[in-house]
């Protein structure tokens, strides 16, 4: 990758316990509510349907008895260095805001999916079909996020709309909303992982949790060798699991 | 008048200019990039005052506490209440659909009737004279089924169904029903509960522990707190079954072993603990130290599943020298297991000394009852309801003149699909009380539609799997969406009108009046400052706070009790030595060791809609499911990535396409449950095969209770 990351003093991001992931969807379950993306009856056609957080089954490959399995929820990487918005034709994505969270202006996104085929961890969905809600269950939308057309492009946005809140709620607080506490604002999936298998916080906050679990000697960023630069990381104490974050030549 | 070339062409040029000046193609493509950009029909998303109000999942079997967001007093979304001991913020992907759920296409709308292949609406008040009448005719012989293993909804059930003459109440086949059979046969009381917070090292044998055992978003807490992320892991968990599941995938080992052969194992790390000095005072050690080690030594135990000895001294190893060590047994599938691996599982909590002590295992008092009459949940948890019902199929047991089914689906939820249906077609009169279109709702004469968790009053009282006693409420926070009433309250009416005394007007008045009990009873508290496995390793517990207990308990907190009932736990020696064989095992080509897991819902719920998206298209692809074997097995059968295949057994069969993947056991077909719906709505109806149905019941020697945890199918 070219460039450089644009640095901010405040970088919201999230550490995944791969050790601790049980796989159970509750992450995805809640992002879908949280996030406003309606019910998909083909939802088995993963071409098509949406999930801003999806959980991947990881395998080392080996044969019974000594395979293991493990599982990595993937929610969009917030790049540092993003290849999405640099191949953006209307600037319906960016990273310019404090936080570093990768925007997703929908009103202004024309459908061209170039940031669909640019992004290497598959963060991005294109939306095939009218958003339809089973009647009368439209009523338990979120007003936090709006509901998207069919023809645009959308992600995750690390609920953006909860930092707002939190910052809000600092305010009325009296507190510095430039300088939340840890646990203040937590996304969605964060919040509801029975397994505590993911944490979330700003990397460059000393009193953030994250500024220290992203130091583990077990811990890795998807792709890393692309300079991607990204927000989200994650720990597992097994070297496959780590090996399976990048591209490794078999001498390596 | 001849046109010439010249004024053609002065005509379409004048034409072109004409065109720029007119607004009326500018007009038409504005409009057509409005209308092909805005689509009215988009939802707009609520507006008005966030806030936020507590109640208790009743859709999920874990049991969670609930936040609810409501935006202008409309419930919006479902999270994990963090002030709540089984959920602690945490919250499974079934329990997060409680309020869109509200809204499943598949809800039932209003009381429907029985009409020729289908149904027809009725009112209320009809279907109420209908009942009163029907029930009357079948005095002394109506039979009842609950699903619900937690509600006090069972005491109204039982009284007014003993009182109109019982056939047989019974609950649908769980972990619970299992427990309690093997905790009555080894001469102990109360129910079994396990203190996962203080456990340091747990053996799970079998049991699915963080998708369908107990309370499982509360077993997941607890796993998480004692493995900080980034430290090194402050617990051992280790996993014995016959695939490497969710649990297992988390877990610091995994013994492959058949979910048949979980006593055996069991036994055979009895024997080691035996070997190195263990002891006990509990009845019946000295025939079970003669039954382990007159047939569960290392070789035997290797020779019937295949561990290698060293795996199994290891075990007991880790187990002896643990603090707390904790045995958990269950079935992979939440359902099917026999009582004797269970009594083998806990052999080992008796040998370890893990008895009503932190971190192991306690004998939980049950609630006192309010209703006159009613069973107790122990009497519910006796009865053997795929016995009585394959009794019933084949005339062997008169059939009940009616059936009530609340909150079950034993016509989906069942095993051996095939002999349930024909026991049901047998009963002539049978009432759903279904909150949605489920298979046995389908199949009824009356469907009385049950109101949802967030439209009715309803209560959670110690569910199976928890480490301490525990009641919470669940309370409406909006108007039933449909013509929808709360089952307790029909009861209650139908009681009246039939003139049965059940005490209450209504279900209200019997949850006050538990509530009532519990703040008389000695002990407890409710859980706020303080855990209660807080109270179980050694800190004071609260007094129960004198204001009123109602109110704590409709603000989401839970009411609480440390403590056991006088339990005199034994080894029942003589049923291990009846029902658990550790000799060679049979040849099978496939044995099928199902999994469930919560996302795809309960046999009552269906898969619920948001759900879908998060199964993966290794287990449904298009409207198939798919089964897993490993590569051994799958050449032993000739079977290849993707083929399609057909499952048969217990005479039904399945499809179901091939999927490749080694933490399989050798000889072991794996496949997912909760899909193959006939009924629900478009997000579960024909998606995937029941592979439920394929399991033949079998009686278990020595316990006499029915088990399909480990069944043989044929592939082809």
């Amino acid at each position: 990758m070219s460039g450089h990351s644009k640095e901010f003093p405040i970088t919201w991001g999230m550490v995944i316990d791969i050790d601790k992931c049980t796989g159970c969807g509750a992450c995805m379950a809640s992002c879908q509510t949280e996030n406003n993306i309606e019910p998909q009856p083909e939802a088995s056609n993963k071409l098509r349907s949406t999930s801003w957080m999806l959980v991947y089954e990881l395998t080392n490959d080996k044969a019974f008895p000594n395979h293991d399995i493990a599982f990595l929820p993937r929610p969009c990487q917030q790049c540092g260095n993003p290849p999405c918005v640099s191949v953006c034709p209307v600037i319906a994505t960016d990273k310019n805001e404090d936080g570093g969270i990768v925007s997703q202006v929908y009103p202004r996104c024309i459908g061209c999916r170039y940031c669909v085929a640019a992004c290497p961890y598959h963060v991005r969905y294109f939306g095939w079909y009218d958003p339809i809600w089973p009647e009368g269950m439209e009523k338990t939308l979120s007003p936090l996020t709006s509901v998207r057309p069919r023809g645009v492009v959308e992600k995750c946005s690390f609920c953006h709309h909860r930092w707002n809140l939190a910052k809000d709620a600092a305010r009325a607080q009296g507190k510095n909303p430039d300088s939340l506490d840890d646990g203040a604002y937590v996304t969605a999936c964060v919040q509801n992982c029975p397994s505590g298998a993911l944490s979330f916080g700003d990397l460059k906050n000393p009193k953030h949790k994250v500024h220290e679990l992203i130091k583990s000697p077990n811990a890795f960023r998807l792709l890393e060798r692309l300079g991607t630069n990204t927000q989200v990381y994650y720990i597992s104490r097994r070297e496959w699991v780590r090996k399976l974050g990048d591209n490794y030549l078999k001498s390596e | 008048m001849g046109l010439d070339r010249r004024a053609f062409l002065g005509l379409v040029a004048g034409g072109a200019v004409g065109t720029m000046f007119t607004p009326i193609p500018w007009k038409l493509l504005d409009d057509v990039s409005i209308w092909t950009q805005n689509w009215s029909w988009i939802p707009r998303v609520p507006k008005g005052q966030v806030d936020f109000v507590a109640t208790t999942s009743k859709l999920c079997p874990a049991g969670e506490g609930l936040k609810i967001m409501r935006v202008a007093g409309n419930p919006i979304s479902a999270a994990g209440n963090p002030d709540h001991p089984l959920s602690r913020g945490g919250v499974s992907a079934l329990a997060r659909s409680e309020v869109y759920m509200l809204y499943s296409p598949a809800r039932v709308k209003s009381p429907l009737k029985k009409s020729g292949k289908g149904f027809e609406p009725i009112t209320w008040e009809q279907a109420l004279i209908e009942m009163a009448d029907k029930l009357g005719a079948a005095k002394g012989a109506v039979a009842c089924v609950s699903g619900d293993g937690t509600g006090t909804v069972n005491e109204v059930l039982s009284a007014f169904v003993g009182k109109l003459g019982s056939a047989g109440c019974f609950m649908m086949p769980s972990e619970a029903t299992t427990a309690a059979k093997g905790v009555k046969l080894m001469g102990g009381a109360g129910q079994a509960g396990y203190d996962f917070e203080n456990a340091d090292t747990v053996l799970v044998l079998g049991a699915d522990i963080f998708e369908t055992w107990g309370t499982s978003t509360r077993n997941r807490k607890a796993f998480g707190a004692s493995r900080p992320v980034g430290e090194k892991p402050k617990s051992t968990y280790v996993y014995v079954g016959p695939t490497k599941n969710n649990t297992a995938s988390v877990c610091d080992q995994w013994i492959p072993a058949s979910a048949a052969d979980l006593g055996v194992v069991a036994l055979g790390i009895a024997w080691h603990l035996l070997k190195a000095g263990a002891t006990s005072n509990a009845p019946g050690f000295d025939t079970f130290k003669a039954v382990v080690n007159g047939g569960f030594g290392p070789e035997d135990v290797k020779r019937a599943t295949g561990i290698a000895p060293e795996v199994l001294a290891g075990l007991a190893k880790t187990l002896a020298a643990a603090k707390a060590p904790l045995v958990v047994t269950g079935s992979p599938f939440g359902q099917g297991l026999g009582a004797a691996p269970f009594i083998a599982g806990m052999a080992l909590n008796i040998l370890l000394g893990r008895i009503n002590k932190p971190g192991g295992v306690y004998a939980l008092p049950e609630l006192a009852t309010v209703v006159p009459g009613a069973l107790t949940r122990a009497a519910m948890l006796d009865g053997d309801l795929p016995a009585f019902l394959k009794g019933v199929a084949e005339g062997k047991t008169p059939a009940p003149k009616a059936l009530l089914v609340y909150d079950a689906n034993p016509a989906y939820g069942l095993p051996e699909a095939a002999t349930m249906a024909k026991a049901l077609e047998k009963i002539p009169y049978k009432v759903s009380f279904a909150s949605f279109m489920d298979e046995t709702a389908a199949l009824c004469d009356l469907i009385l539609p049950n109101s949802l968790t967030l439209e009715r009053y309803d209560d959670l009282a110690t569910p199976y799997g928890s480490g301490f006693c525990l009641y919470s409420l669940a309370v409406p926070y909006q108007k039933p969406v449909h013509d929808t009433r709360t089952a307790g309250d029909v009861l209650l009416t139908l009681a009246r009108k039939m003139s049965v005394e059940l005490k209450f007007d209504n279900f209200l008045q019997v949850l006050k009046e538990k509530v009532a009990t519990l703040a008389k009873a000695s002990g407890g508290f409710v859980a706020k400052d303080v855990m209660p496995w807080q109270v179980a390793a050694g800190k004071p517990a609260p007094a129960l706070a004198g204001g009123d207990l109602w109110k704590a308990l409709s603000a989401g907190y839970a009411w609480t009790m440390v403590g056991q009932v006088q339990s005199n736990l034994g080894f029942a020696p003589e049923v291990l030595a009846k029902a658990v064989k550790a000799g060679k095992a049979p040849e099978k080509t496939a044995v099928l060791a199902p999994y469930a897991q919560l996302r795809t819902g309960t046999p009552t719920t269906g898969i619920p809609c948001q759900d879908l998206t998060t199964v993966p298209d290794t287990e449904l692809l298009k409207e198939t499911t798919l089964v897993r074997l490993n590569s051994a097995t799958a050449k032993a059968l000739g079977l290849k990535k993707g083929a399609t295949v057909t499952l048969s057994g217990a005479g039904a069969t399945c499809e179901a396409q091939v999927h490749l993947f080694e933490s399989v056991m050798t000889g072991v077909v794996s496949a997912p449950l909760g899909f193959g719906h006939t009924a629900f709505d478009i997000y579960s109806k024909g998606k995937g095969a029941n592979y439920l149905s394929l399991m033949a019941v079998v009686e278990e020697p020595g316990t006499g209770l029915s088990t399909w945890a480990a069944a043989e199918v044929k592939i082809a």
